[in-house]
């Protein structure tokens, strides 16, 4: 994309890329796909732990 | 807990023609980000709706966040008179998406599309640069966020053999 074609939104996106964690992705993408959608479930379980946490908490 | 398994082999085994989207796309492509529920887009020929239908009604579906005992009738008449659906069911949370904005429908999507394995199950994923097209479209904050690392996952993979 030629700089005449960015929009602010570009320049938008790009200021989000500096807090993608590229280790992260790098690791993702040697996993396989079935391991990536497994991954994605484990994290709901992780997150619905930790609100039943909180909700035990009386937060 | 969303059962992305079960609702993907439930669409599949039922020969419900879809294209999966959204947070889940996003992680079959690499994405890191968390997500709840499974975005479909589904094709609303009359045979595919009777077949969607039949597919989720033993799981209940519901208006997601309505509140309970709305008359809410989980069948073909509703589906061909709506459009899209956020869904809360049994097994998860299912958006059935009949248009998405910036991709349009089944039809216009299919070509952006590439068929995976999952869990043995064959289906159709929007591709990695329709997603960052369509998400951008939606032009949210968070739907830029969300670009931000799918540029990043693109750009990675550039640099990087294609898993076999």
């Amino acid at each position: 994309m030629s700089d005449s074609e960015r929009s602010s939104i570009d320049d938008i996106i790009d200021v989000y890329k500096r807090d993608v964690d590229v280790s992260l992705i790098v690791e993702n993408l040697k996993r396989s796909v079935d391991e990536r959608l497994e991954a994605l479930m484990q994290m709901q379980v992780f997150v619905e732990e930790l609100r039943r946490a909180k909700q035990a908490a009386g937060g | 807990m969303t059962d992305f398994k079960a609702l993907l082999r439930i669409l599949s085994d039922a020969g419900v023609e879809f294209i999966v989207v959204g947070g889940v796309a996003a992680a079959v492509h690499g994405s890191a980000r968390a997500t709840f529920d499974l975005d479909v887009v589904y094709r609303r020929t009359p045979e595919g709706i009777e077949r969607l239908v039949l597919a989720l009604l033993p799981y209940h579906p519901y208006l997601r966040g309505a509140p309970p005992g709305l008359p809410f009738r989980w069948d073909a008449a509703t589906v061909r008179r709506g459009l899209n659906f956020t869904l809360t069911t049994d097994i998860g949370d299912l958006d059935l998406l009949g248009e998405i904005t910036g991709g349009g429908a089944y039809e216009a999507l299919a070509p952006s599309t590439t068929i995976i394995r999952a869990f043995d199950i064959e289906c159709r994923l929007l591709n990695l640069d329709r997603l960052i097209e369509v998400k951008r479209a939606a032009g949210r904050p968070k739907d830029f966020e969300v670009v931000a690392e799918l540029e990043t996952i693109r750009e990675q993979q550039r640099q990087r053999p294609a898993r076999p």
